[in-house]
């Protein structure tokens, strides 16, 4: 009998751990993600299959347990299911035009928690974190160093950030720096 | 003209240096010339001395909105070097740099021509094939230029790192021997004075408002902030207000205007031997003569007048610069300043007759413009002189874009801009 | 670096998250294939680089993702507006004695 062989899939962040006491690094469990693009006319179709409002308004997003939709752009989404449920078939059947990729496995996400969370991202980050401008809730595509970013705030001190997997080592560097650095 | 020699200097040191003259007049302009220049930078400068010296037209002025060599001219790296890929490259700039050779002779003024040596750096094997076929092209056409393992561009540059567990690895280099620097001031200087000597009129302090036009649609003069001048010729070499000064005349130009910005540290012991380039991690660095490192950084990238540009630019050079010359890190920059570049789509400059009589335009050198400052000079000249472009410069046309025969020098030039 | 106001997100950014991306409200021909060399090299090549007010096209490439179109005065480099793609383009006389 022929053995079975299974290959095992690891992020490049696994096993790894940084920060600081003001700023910890968490490197967040693997998730299924969507790359979603629409038109107002497949929102709602697209909202009821994958379970989680597709936000409309700019900068915002929709948070269920384990589940994320990020307003990436006008027509444009970033859904992440943490408990890894598999996305694209549940799309079968929908009239209105969409584009649906599954991105899973490209995408890491590191979580930055503590009081220091928000200097020690803005150390690479331009944008502005003060709680007024930067509210618990709001999403950005932005950059962290010379990396594209999607940068998330879960809670006052708690921050999703997900960069694509080629880069996850750089991004993750530069966080573990700079939360050492927010430490002194 | 007093000539400058050893022995005006001996005679000078026995007067305290009283009997110096200066270097150029600074007439009040006449009503009407034979040729008028616009721009007083080294291009405009030297077009002007040029026309007297080989066309024998003297009756000229060249009209400047500030000061001689404000411009670009004052506000480059003064890089010098002729290892362009194309034809058409090849030709102006290596015409350019053999006037370099022997321009402070001819103009009895030490332009501090250095041909200390152009390094290009090599990072993978794109780069490698890319230069190869540069030094290739370059020696088939007589221009020196040769490839080096890392450890001869180690040797020929003992400050770089060239580990290999360096942050950008150098897998070879091109050099180009001839190649160099010079000090930017003193071209415009020299070839101001050898101008004014030849009883061109300089004038500065004097914008351009308009260019008059005869009813047959021929150029009659300008209109200035010192009056109406008049000239039957006029040759427009503005650098970044290219498209502005044209404007006036109703000829759009393919330019794009954006900042380009260069830094220099604090002096240094001379350490740095030669000119190194980047273009894979844009960086290009060399030493003046007064020990500072005179670092270039990339253009932005919206068009803008304001000679300044964004600080990130200016601190991903340097952090180039500090990968690749680690022994640089901790030296303070001293200035930092920008330029205006007039940018073409196909990244080579224009020399060309326009669709107006008499209007002759010098322009879209965008970032290389100091290197190629006598050949242009020259060129031009002969341009405006004979109303047809000398057969080097005759792929420079204006005419291109619409003919389609583009000198695509983007990917070729030393660095990406 | 400068600060720029996307349309698309509602909000003000820095420089780092666009890419320029020239000269706005450049029509293309609908008859490309009939126009003349002269007006094809007009079209894709002339620009009118102005000292001023320019009209141009940004994209924010790590941000939303959208191109929109800027005023903005090349000799003091301040936006004086930004707009969507498809909006009218705002007459320069809205912006006249600004920006300076």
């Amino acid at each position: 009998m022929v053995e079975e062989l299974v290959a095992t899939r690891t992020t490049p962040l696994s096993g790894t751990y940084g920060g600081s006491g003001l700023a910890r690094l968490v490197i967040a469990g693997d998730a299924t993600r969507l790359s979603v693009r629409a038109g107002e006319e497949a929102l709602g179709a697209l909202s009821g299959a994958l379970d989680i409002e597709l936000p409309r308004a700019p900068l915002s997003a929709s948070v269920t347990d384990g589940g994320y939709a990020f307003w990436l752009g006008p027509d444009e989404w970033l859904v992440i299911n943490e408990h890894g449920e598999e996305m694209i078939p549940r799309l079968q059947g929908i009239e209105a035009p969409f584009s649906a990729v599954d991105v899973s496995h490209r995408n890491v996400a590191v979580t930055v928690v503590g009081p220091g969370a928000a200097a020690a991202i803005n150390a690479a980050c331009p944008q502005d974190l003060r709680p007024d401008r930067f509210p618990v809730g709001k999403v950005v595509r932005t950059v962290l160093g010379k990396a594209e970013i999607v940068l998330f705030r879960k809670e006052e001190n708690t921050f999703r950030i997900e960069c694509w997997r080629s880069f996850a080592p750089y991004v993750f560097g530069l966080l573990d720096q700079a939360a050492k650095d927010t430490a002194y | 003209m007093r000539k400058y020699s050893v022995f005006a200097l001996a005679r000078e040191a026995m007067r305290h240096h009283s009997g110096w003259e200066k270097h150029w007049t600074s007439p009040e302009p006449k009503s009407e010339y034979d040729v008028i220049i616009i721009g007083g930078g080294g291009h405009g400068m030297g077009a002007a001395y040029y026309l007297a010296k080989e066309h024998g037209i003297t009756n000229i002025a060249v009209i400047e909105k500030g000061w001689i060599g404000g411009g670009n001219t004052g506000r480059n790296t003064t890089i010098v070097r002729s290892n362009y890929l194309y034809d058409e490259s090849m030709d102006i700039y290596e015409h350019s740099l053999k006037l370099w050779e022997g321009l402070a002779l001819d103009l009895n003024y030490n332009v501090m021509y250095s041909p200390r040596g152009v390094m290009m750096l090599s990072h993978n094997e794109h780069d490698r094939q890319t230069f190869k076929r540069h030094v290739h092209a370059n020696r088939l056409y007589g221009i020196d230029n040769e490839w080096l393992t890392p450890e001869a561009a180690k040797e020929y540059c003992p400050p770089l790192d060239i580990a290999a567990t360096a942050r950008y690895p150098i897998n070879g280099a091109a050099l180009q021997r001839r190649a160099g620097t010079a000090r930017h001031d003193a071209v415009v200087w020299g070839y101001g004075r050898a101008a004014s000597d030849r009883g061109i009129h300089i004038i500065q302090n004097c914008e351009v408002k308009g260019i008059r036009r005869g009813p047959d649609g021929a150029v009659s003069g300008v209109e200035t902030s010192k009056g109406f001048i008049g000239a039957k010729k006029i040759g427009v070499s503005a650098s970044g207000h290219n498209s502005v000064v044209m404007a006036m005349a109703d000829v759009s130009l393919p330019l794009e205007s954006q900042p380009l910005q260069a830094l220099v540290s604090e002096p240094l012991k001379p350490i740095f031997p030669c000119v190194v380039m980047s273009n894979t991690v844009h960086a290009y660095i060399s030493q003046s003569d007064k020990g500072e490192l005179v670092i270039g950084a990339g253009t932005d990238q919206y068009n803008s007048y304001s000679q300044t540009g964004g600080l990130q630019i200016v601190t991903h050079t340097l952090d180039a610069i500090c990968e690749l010359f680690p022994i640089f890190r901790r030296v303070k920059m001293m200035r930092q300043w920008g330029g205006i570049t007039d940018n073409t789509p196909d990244r080579s400059p224009i020399q060309s007759i326009t669709p107006v009589p008499g209007l002759f335009v010098n322009c879209g050198w965008g970032t290389g413009g100091f290197k190629a400052t006598p050949g242009s000079a020259h060129l031009f000249a002969h341009l405006i002189a004979k109303g047809e472009p000398h057969k080097l410069a005759a792929g420079l046309t204006l005419d291109r874009y619409r003919t389609g025969r583009l000198i695509d020098e983007a990917a070729a030039a030393a660095v990406a801009h | 670096m400068l600060l720029i106001h996307c349309p698309y997100c509602g909000e003000a950014r820095s420089e780092l998250e666009f890419a320029g991306a020239g000269e706005a409200h450049i029509a293309r021909p609908e008859n490309i294939t009939e126009v003349s060399d002269e007006d094809f090299a007009q079209y894709f090549f002339m620009r009118t680089n102005p000292k001023g007010i320019h009209y141009e096209r940004w994209r924010h490439i790590h941000g939303c993702g959208r191109f929109f179109n800027a005023v903005r005065d090349t000799v003091s480099d301040r936006f004086l507006k930004t707009y969507k793609t498809g909006e009218p383009k705002p007459d320069r006389a809205e912006f006249e004695g600004e920006g300076r």
